[in-house]
């Protein structure tokens, strides 16, 4: 039972990053935008929650800069690729690595350290104990002292599900990505709907990158999103974009990650137990590629 | 070609502008800056060969790159298929012994055969399920990184080791030196060449850029698809593996942890900045070499960290790619204009 209880954690853990970085490249999924600079906006996140949680200690300066820097790399994308009309998948390449490359020179710059920082000073993201709720057998201790962040994820996951398909704006943004010349005609410019995705992105995944820095462990390590963004992008194509999809397809991934946890117990060496959720992306591409193969038979 | 040429010079100064903005705003001397970042990476002997040798595991994952996304092959294996090169080539070179004459071509193919394994299973899956190759190659990386990362620390580590290394590889092996110049550099002269060769004066070339340019157009004209696109990501494999090998065999004689660095993605924005050309992916790699060698004596001289590198090169490749764009669409408004002035008188 106790193994159950931390695997299901283990999974929740693991599924909330991916689930806020694919949530936000699920908007400009449907805007019709190629974007792949959910990597580089969870790693920019991730540095600047801990900046401002190691400057302020507050954590919610931390989470506040991480959606602000998440942010500064939309900005740089819709001026290149919605405003300039640069190759969106250039754009995001680029971003990456300029990502990658901001991060680590920032951590020396202001930190003076290379490859890890970790402080106690770093104020983490509080877990939120829910008071009758905990009293509960199994269920309170999945529920109850939970990452706050993971409580954002899930709303984010209801709201977002509820902008795309039951607001004017959802239409205009699911149109902006069908028929974009006809959105225009009709009065309502797609590039704005195209930015205005791209912000939403650079929230939620500024969000992800501070669970994974103030919540998931406490310190920022170079590259740290490690492939994350990419496999939220995974998650975002499996699915074709449906918000409570990806949450469930996060929940498959976290759970393969907590599954790799679990697996160091049993002497498999850490490099091959750390290779489970990729190996699940691609399983899960199996699947859908099957059943697309079939879809296209029939 | 003058507009080629034009738009990659207003790229670069745009670019580097930028960068000395980003330099002034953080207490920097840019023009000093500049100045120690080229006098370490081109002016002088040592320098320049310093900067070749940096290039080869530039240019080779970036000529890998450059032909995967002309022939329209999403190849995004470039920094696993690297990784597994190295390792094909470290374990030769740690249980073969062979004269060097033998030796260096042996582990050379060795590499080649790592990245070919490596992209072969990214083709397979794709060819036999269908999967996308774009997000199976990334996954792919990520799987390579542990895999290597496992065989460094348990399999091949170095007993007197403290961190996970392999042992030496057998001295057989290793590229000599001519000079300052390390010979890894003829490798990629000769990459250069029979990629060029084969991408635009073969046949097999031909249909690559067809199907890149047409996919449609190329099956009705009769091309093999499928089988264009396996050798296309094989021979995409060989090259990014030939960097990992190349790599060990210059430099650290052994695989070491972080071997693969951010070659191989700064290879794909290479040939992204270069449009898939060939000879531009060349020239850009030798310039970007030259950032990344120049930015080591840059730090000594002037005390700017030599990571700023790394932002000076997204900011050249985001500002190379929009002024091109931009610039096209200014030729094309411009032709535009001059024929409706024609029309009308």
């Amino acid at each position: 039972m106790k193994i159950l209880i931390g695997l299901i954690n283990g999974m929740i853990a693991g599924a909330t990053p991916i689930l806020l970085a694919a949530l936000g490249g699920a908007y400009t999924y449907y805007a019709g935008v190629f974007n792949i600079a959910m990597e580089g906006m969870l790693l920019t996140g991730a540095f600047f929650a801990v900046l401002g949680s190691y400057y302020t200690g507050s954590w919610l300066v931390g989470v506040l800069l991480a959606v602000l820097g998440s942010l500064f790399l939309s900005l740089i994308f819709i001026l290149f690729a919605v405003v300039l009309k640069t190759d969106e998948f250039v754009t995001g390449i680029a971003l990456n690595l300029f990502a990658v490359g901001a991060t680590t020179y920032l951590l020396r710059k202001i930190f003076s350290v290379k490859g890890v920082f970790s402080n106690p000073g770093i104020q983490p993201i509080p877990a939120l104990r829910l008071p009758v709720v905990e009293n509960i057998p199994v269920l309170g201790e999945i529920l109850s002292g939970q990452n706050l962040m993971i409580w954002v994820a899930v709303l984010a996951t209801i709201l977002t599900h509820f902008l795309i398909f039951q607001t004017r704006f959802g239409l205009r943004l699911r149109a902006a990505g069908y028929n974009p010349a006809r959105l225009d005609s009709s009065g309502v410019p797609s590039n704005r709907l195209r930015a205005l995705s791209l912000l939403a992105c650079g929230v939620l995944c500024g969000l992800g990158g501070a669970f994974l820095s103030l919540g998931y462990v406490n310190l920022f390590a170079e590259n740290m999103s490690a492939g994350r963004g990419w496999i939220s992008l995974a998650a975002i194509i499996l699915v074709n974009g449906n918000p409570l999809g990806i949450a469930l397809i996060s929940l498959l991934f976290g759970f393969s990650d907590g599954l790799g946890l679990l697996l160091q117990g049993y002497r498999v060496p850490a490099q091959f137990t750390a290779m489970v959720p990729y190996l699940a992306t691609l399983i899960a591409l199996y699947f859908y590629a099957a059943r697309t193969r079939r879809l296209k038979s029939a | 070609m003058r507009q080629k040429l034009l738009n990659a010079l207003i790229g670069i100064v745009v670019a580097l502008l930028l960068g000395a903005i980003l330099l002034l705003l953080q207490g920097y001397d840019p023009l000093a800056t500049y100045e120690a970042l080229f006098r370490y990476s081109l002016f002088g002997y040592y320098p320049f060969a310093t900067t070749l040798r940096n290039a080869v595991p530039l240019v080779l994952p970036g000529l890998s790159a450059a032909i995967a996304f002309a022939s329209g092959v999403v190849n995004l294996g470039q920094p696993g298929q690297l990784v597994m090169g190295a390792l094909f080539a470290t374990v030769g070179g740690l249980y073969l012994n062979l004269p060097p004459a033998l030796m260096i071509p042996a582990l050379a193919l060795l590499a080649m055969l790592g990245g070919v394994v490596w992209a072969g299973i990214a083709a397979l899956l794709r060819r036999f399920f269908e999967m996308s190759e774009f997000i199976v190659t990334l996954m792919l990386n990520m799987i390579a990184d542990f895999f290597t990362a496992w065989a460094i620390t348990e399999p091949f580590k170095d007993p007197a080791a403290f961190s996970p290394m392999t042992p030496q590889i057998s001295p057989n092996g290793w590229l000599p030196e001519w000079g300052e110049f390390n010979t890894m550099i003829l490798f990629m002269f000769a990459a250069v060449v029979i990629a060029w060769f084969i991408f635009h004066r073969w046949k097999a070339g031909y249909e690559w850029r067809i199907t890149g340019q047409n996919a449609l157009f190329a099956r009705l004209g009769g091309c093999e698809i499928n089988r264009n696109f396996m050798a296309v990501m094989l021979l995409t494999g060989a090259l990014a593996g030939l960097a990992g090998g190349l790599v060990v065999m210059g430099g650290p004689h052994r695989f070491i942890r972080g071997l693969g660095a951010n070659y191989a993605w700064d290879g794909v924005m290479i040939a992204i900045v270069a449009n898939n050309g060939l000879i531009a992916t060349f020239l850009y790699g030798l310039f970007f070499s030259a950032i990344q060698t120049g930015a080591l004596g840059m730090e000594l001289i002037t005390s700017v960290p030599n990571e700023i590198s790394q932002v000076l090169q997204a900011v050249l490749v985001l500002v190379i790619v929009a002024s091109r764009e931009y610039l096209n669409t200014f030729v094309q408004q411009l032709a535009a204009r001059r024929r409706a002035r024609e029309v009308r008188t």
